[in-house]
């Protein structure tokens, strides 16, 4: 991922819009931050001027002269107190007015990452790798951020640079001119170091995001990983990685050390040169020697900015690394569009209409081509069909958590895309297979912090089969699930995303084999009373057992990008010989198996 | 904060784990020393230009300038050239030692018991092996070494103060004393402090990682909002739990500057007061207040590099907390064997209950014998998976034992009893890789027409083939570009493919439709005669078919036997039978 189109120059101008655009959004803190900074240049001064004031007012007069020290002792240890007591507030300002806009911004970054990735479709995020998603909120937040740490610092010093090179060219104007070359020779070493290791912080950035990208994946899949017995080979795996971070924060660290010591040395090289350079002004009589000596401790006075300068150079470079993975995010723009239709909530049951729905997954095979789908209100559908034939997909168009590429779905005439943000939710209810629960109590998993009454949460959960294992719980539904809290079985978990979806009275409710994981007996039982819940819902299930294709009033059959037929259990056995080979297997099976034992 | 753990002792302990970290660091110290030794020469020249060369009356001699500026120049380089030298070894040496470290420690994450990792909240996990660690790192680049050279330094000028003026130099060493006192004071604050931050950090990161996850859930159920507020009040508890650390540190930092001022002002006072009367010039009172100055300049160094020690320490502290849980399963290191062909099991009087609560099986003793097809059934919580992960030791009873293959399982070593044993979870987690490198998992020598026997013999050929890149084709996080039902497939083919003595299933295929469901059992029943199959039954025909079925309620083991005679007996069994026969057969 070496940026080539990258030159010293388009580092300086994207560095200085990153920076604007930090500072801008808190511009008290960094201009406080400055004045810190200033304030701690002129302490600088000042305690030297203070020094030279307590020596020639106190320490030659008492000790060599034999002046009485009565009176003078108190006013010289006061001022070198005073001076850097005001010091070290300049310090506090400058250092905490820094820290307050560097971890601010970080905080506004991270909170508009989230808001930003929380707009985008799921085909985005389909792309990513949530461990690598995670890195650019962490790692590459606070690399893109690291500059703002020594920025107030480095503005404040270059005031004192531009003074001391005013001071000297007064002084000298040849004198002057040596120093500004020298300056600039300084800058340029300074920036090509700054572009030469944008690169490479950019490579580390990748890596880091790698890390992160194994670590997550690896925990994700600690149970297989463990069962297999490959602890090892995942761990060499995250090693490879590792070390990948490790060898190029050498090269990265290496670079900057080599372009460190160049910038290091300048100053004093320029020091010496112009030292020479003075002696020949000396000589000639163009300079008298005070005025050399000055310009000498200015210049030396100058070594600690200009080494300054590389440093939020060099930090301006990570940043920019960091921060480009950042900006990567901020520019995916798949937002999902919403309308301003608002949901019939209370109107009973939907129907539905899925029309020449066509779709694939970012473009890849069509898992839909020319798909139709119609539902009456009130209606309950089980969607049925061999494994992998777009079953799950369909859920998720009825659910819109992705859009048809052709055709559309409608809920009572209107089109999914039509219905606002917020209004969505309230027409459709989707149940997912892998039950995901919030670190989070049973009741909040429910709610999901909306404000429900304790009845429609029991309600709910006695529906979703779960009212039983929930009032064994040790706090009943005030118990804590995730994190140190109480760890539940499959079943369990997907019983409690059930009551999460059912609380809300959805016009449409959509289960995604969203009961897979509860015994056969619970999950007849769940369906039943689902039944006779009389719910203001029309239910699409998505089902293998028999038993839950009973419940359904209606049955799609699935196969080949689109809907084979659709029609009552009864009917699509006759119908539909596929429909008949699958529903029938188990049975069929079983019969085998009794011949055998019999 | 116990002793124990005080920063220094952890930062030692870094160094043992991860002995990179200090290899060769005595000589990148002499060599730091040394280039900073040379650098201060040139001062010294340039000082000596001024004094012997510009400043004498009576004209310049131009070649004595260019001969000391020279030297200066060669002094200079030289060394620059040492410490950079010095740099590059421990750029080298603490990017090593960080990079083994953080391996070390996801080793040993991984290593943790399933419930932990899995109980635990991931973002925050990830955060030890990625921000901790980068926290580390950026006090062993500069921080550690700065600190001993600073230290020295220190150490040096109050030598010298000595040599020059033994009374002023009581007056520094006190105040240098009683200052590190305080520091200590303060720096166990900050410690405290800094641990927060870091407990902050990944609590951050975990409701962060924890709101990505759960887009599909989020975006369903349209609680963006409370989502975005969840992740913003924990960020703010964030940011003022970092801004007041600090703050405490800035302050810390900036007291170095107004201990400075007392200390010079106190040299004064005392100069003074000592007076010439005691010998006292006003040539060595001076002298004596660069030294001063001399000496407070590598202080604040050491001052500002403990503040980053500190950091330091407390993502280290979380990474040794990883580091020093004791694995949960260790080979014993006289291991007991299994024994060769078909694998059988023996539950003895065990027990098991996860750290938070009550037994979630008890009592349970049972025999499977080698070669024997066992179903298991029970209502949901009733420890069939509890049981499962038992039998395949992914936990360890909390009382009595579980023998395989003629030992104890505890006495096995686990890469033994991974290769002979094969578990296959409902949830097929698969690697976002190909489907090759995924089953592979199972056996990683496996060729590619290994692998496609894998699952010609499982009845999946067909299904491989007709994948756009068939074995090479890529499955997504998480396997996400598959159905669940696929990824199921893979999963068992990844099993499979290992030849497994004991193979166990824990509803390993009920997301696949029935016909294939049906065709697979009758597969494995046909290749695994001979060998051992116990099977966590989402389905009835699978209870049936088995020799004999182990039926689990609220933990316990209560009725077992073959089928037809449960059946007859009209209990448990007989009642989730009649269950099922409702929901499969009354179409």
């Amino acid at each position: 991922m070496y940026s080539k189109q990258m030159t010293p120059w388009s580092v300086l101008r994207d560095g200085s819009r990153l920076i604007w655009r930090f500072v801008r959004r808190h511009p008290t803190s960094f201009w406080l931050a400055v004045t810190g900074a200033a304030g701690f240049a002129a302490a600088i001064i000042a305690s030297a001027w203070v020094i030279g004031w307590v020596t020639d007012g106190l320490i030659i007069p008492v000790l060599d002269q034999g002046v009485d020290p009565e009176g003078l002792i108190l006013p010289a240890a006061g001022a070198i107190l005073a001076v850097a007591i005001f010091k070290a507030a300049a310090i506090v300002l400058r250092r905490t007015s820094a820290g307050w806009l560097q971890f601010r911004t970080r905080q506004d970054v991270r909170n508009d990452l989230l808001t930003h990735q929380l707009s985008l479709r799921m085909s985005w995020f389909n792309r990513q790798a949530v461990g690598d998603l995670l890195a650019v909120a962490d790692s590459d937040v606070d690399q893109g951020t690291g500059v703002l740490a020594p920025l107030p610092y480095g503005t404040g010093v270059t005031l004192l640079l531009f003074g001391s090179t005013a001071m000297i060219t007064f002084i000298d104007p040849w004198l002057g001119l040596g120093a500004v070359i020298g300056l600039i020779v300084v800058l340029i070493v300074d920036v090509r170091g700054s572009w030469i290791t944008y690169a490479l912080w950019e490579e580390v950035q990748a890596a880091r995001g790698e890390v992160s990208a194994v670590a997550h994946e690896s925990f994700d899949g600690a149970l297989t990983v463990k069962s297999l017995g490959r602890e090892d080979y995942v761990s060499d795996r995250f090693g490879v990685v590792s070390d990948k971070v490790r060898d190029r924060l050498i090269r990265v660290n290496s670079t900057w050390a080599s372009y460190q010591a160049v910038v290091r040395v300048l100053p004093q090289v320029m020091i010496i040169s112009l030292l020479v350079v003075g002696a020949v002004r000396v000589d000639a009589g163009a300079v008298t020697p005070g005025q050399l000596v000055t310009v000498t401790y200015l210049l030396a006075l100058l070594a600690f900015p200009v080494q300054l300068i590389g440093f939020v150079l060099w930090d301006l470079a990570g940043s920019l690394a960091g921060w480009r993975r950042v900006q990567e995010v901020f520019n995916a723009d798949e937002h999902v569009a919403y309308g301003e239709a608002v949901s019939r909530s209370g109107a009973g049951p939907a129907s539905v209409l899925g029309a020449t729905v066509g779709f694939s997954y970012g473009g890849n095979e069509k898992v839909f081509d020319d798909l139709n789908l119609h539902l009456t209100a009130g209606t309950t559908l089980a969607v049925v069909g061999p494994t992998a034939s777009g079953k799950s997909t369909l859920s998720l168009l009825l659910a819109r958590l992705w859009d048809p590429d052709v055709g559309d779905v409608h809920l009572d005439g209107a089109d999914l895309r039509s219905f606002s943000l917020s209004e969505l939710p309230k027409e459709v209810s989707y149940v997912a297979q892998d039950a995901f629960l919030f670190d989070d109590s049973v009741a909040g998993n429910v709610t999901l912090g909306e404000p429900f009454s304790d009845i429609e949460l029991r309600t709910a959960a006695r529906l979703a089969g779960a009212e039983g294992f929930i009032s064994e719980l040790p706090d009943g539904y005030e118990t804590q699930l995730g994190e140190r809290g109480v760890t539940l079985s499959g079943g369990q978990r997907q019983r409690i995303a059930l009551a999460r979806a059912l609380i809300r009275k959805p016009r449409l409710l959509i289960l995604d084999d969203a009961t897979s994981a509860v015994d056969p007996s619970v999950e007849a039982e769940i369906l039943r009373s689902l039944k006779s819940a009389a719910l203001p819902s029309t239910i699409v299930v998505v089902a293998y057992r028999p038993a839950s294709i009973r419940l359904a009033d209606e049955v799609v059959y699935v196969d080949e990008k689109r809907v084979v037929a659709q029609g009552r259990h009864d009917d699509l056995l006759r119908s539909t010989p596929g429909y008949a080979r699958l529903v029938q297997a188990y049975e069929e099976d079983a019969a085998r198996m009794s011949e055998e034992a019999s | 904060m116990s002793d124990e753990r005080a920063t220094g002792k952890v930062l030692g302990r870094a160094m043992r784990l991860a002995p990179a970290l200090k290899r060769g660091l005595r000589l990148t110290l002499v060599m730091a020393m040394l280039g900073q030794a040379i650098t201060v020469v040139t001062p010294v020249v340039i000082q000596m230009i001024i004094d012997d060369e510009i400043l004498v009356s009576g004209g310049i001699d131009m070649s004595g300038v260019l001969t000391k500026a020279g030297l200066a120049l060669i002094a200079l380089t030289v060394g620059v050239v040492v410490a950079r030298a010095a740099v590059l070894r421990l750029i080298r040496s603490s990017a090593t030692g960080l990079s083994d470290l953080r391996t070390l420690t996801f080793r040993h994450l991984l290593r943790r018991s399933v419930l932990h990792v899995e109980a635990d909240r991931r973002g925050d996990l990830v955060s030890r092996v990625t921000s901790d660690v980068t926290t580390l790192q950026e006090f062993m680049e500069w921080g550690g070494v700065g600190l001993v050279i600073a230290a020295s330094q220190v150490l040096l000028a109050l030598g010298v103060m000595v040599f020059y003026e033994w009374r002023l130099a009581v007056v520094a060493l006190i105040g240098v004393v009683l200052y590190l006192v305080l520091m200590r004071w303060f720096q166990r604050v900050l410690a405290r402090n800094y641990d927060r931050v870091r407990t902050e950090v990944g609590r951050s990161m975990g409701v962060l990682s924890e709101s990505i996850s759960a887009i599909p859930v989020v975006r369903a159920y349209g609680i963006e909002q409370t989502t975005k507020e969840k992740v913003a009040d924990a960020l703010e508890t964030r940011f003022w739990t970092e801004f007041r650390t600090a703050r405490f540190g800035n302050i810390l930092f900036s007291s170095a500057e107004v201990f400075a001022g007392a200390l010079t002002a106190a040299v004064v006072v005392a100069g003074i007061l000592i007076g010439t009367s005691q010998g006292m010039t006003a040539g060595t009172l001076v002298a004596f207040l660069f030294l001063t100055n001399l000496l407070i300049e590598p202080l604040q160094i050491v001052v500002e590099t403990l503040d980053f020690a500190q950091s330091a320490a407390s993502g280290l502290r979380r990474i040794l907390g990883v580091l020093d849980a004791e694995p949960d399963m260790v080979d014993p290191a006289d291991p007991d064997h299994l024994r060769a062909g078909g694998l059988g099991a023996r539950f003895h009087e065990v027990g098991f209950s996860y750290t938070t609560g009550d037994e979630v099986l008890c009592d349970l003793t049972v025999d499977i014998p080698v070669g024997s097809r066992m179903a298991v059934v029970g209502e949901t919580g009733s420890g069939k998976t509890t049981f499962a992960k038992l039998l395949v030791r992914l936990l360890d009873p909390t009382r009595g034992s579980v023998w395989i293959g003629g030992a104890n399982a505890t006495r096995v070593p686990l890469a033994e009893l991974r290769e002979r044993v094969a578990f296959v979870p409902q949830e097929g987690f698969l690697f976002d890789d190909t489907i090759a490198t995924n089953v592979r998992y199972g056996r990683p020598e496996a060729s590619d027409a290994e692998i496609w026997t894998a699952f010609h013999e499982l009845g999946l050929g067909a299904w491989v083939e007709g994948l756009p890149q068939g074995l090479d084709t890529r499955v997504g996080e998480r396997g996400g570009n598959l159905s669940a039902g696929e990824r199921q497939l893979v999963a068992l083919v990844r099993a499979w493919i290992g030849s497994p003595d004991l193979l166990v299933l824990d509803e390993a295929t009920s997301a696949v439709d029935p016909a294939l469901d049906v065709a697979l059992r009758q597969a494995i029943e046909r290749l695994i005669e001979g060998r051992t199959s116990v099977t966590i039954a989402h389905r009835l025909a699978t209870a049936e078919g088995s020799d004999e079925v182990l039926v689990f309620d609220r933990g316990r083991l209560v009725e077992r036997g073959h089928h037809r005679d449960l059946l007859a007996r009209g209990g448990h069994y007989a009642a989730l039978y009649a269950d099922w026969v409702s929901g499969t057969r009354a179409l």
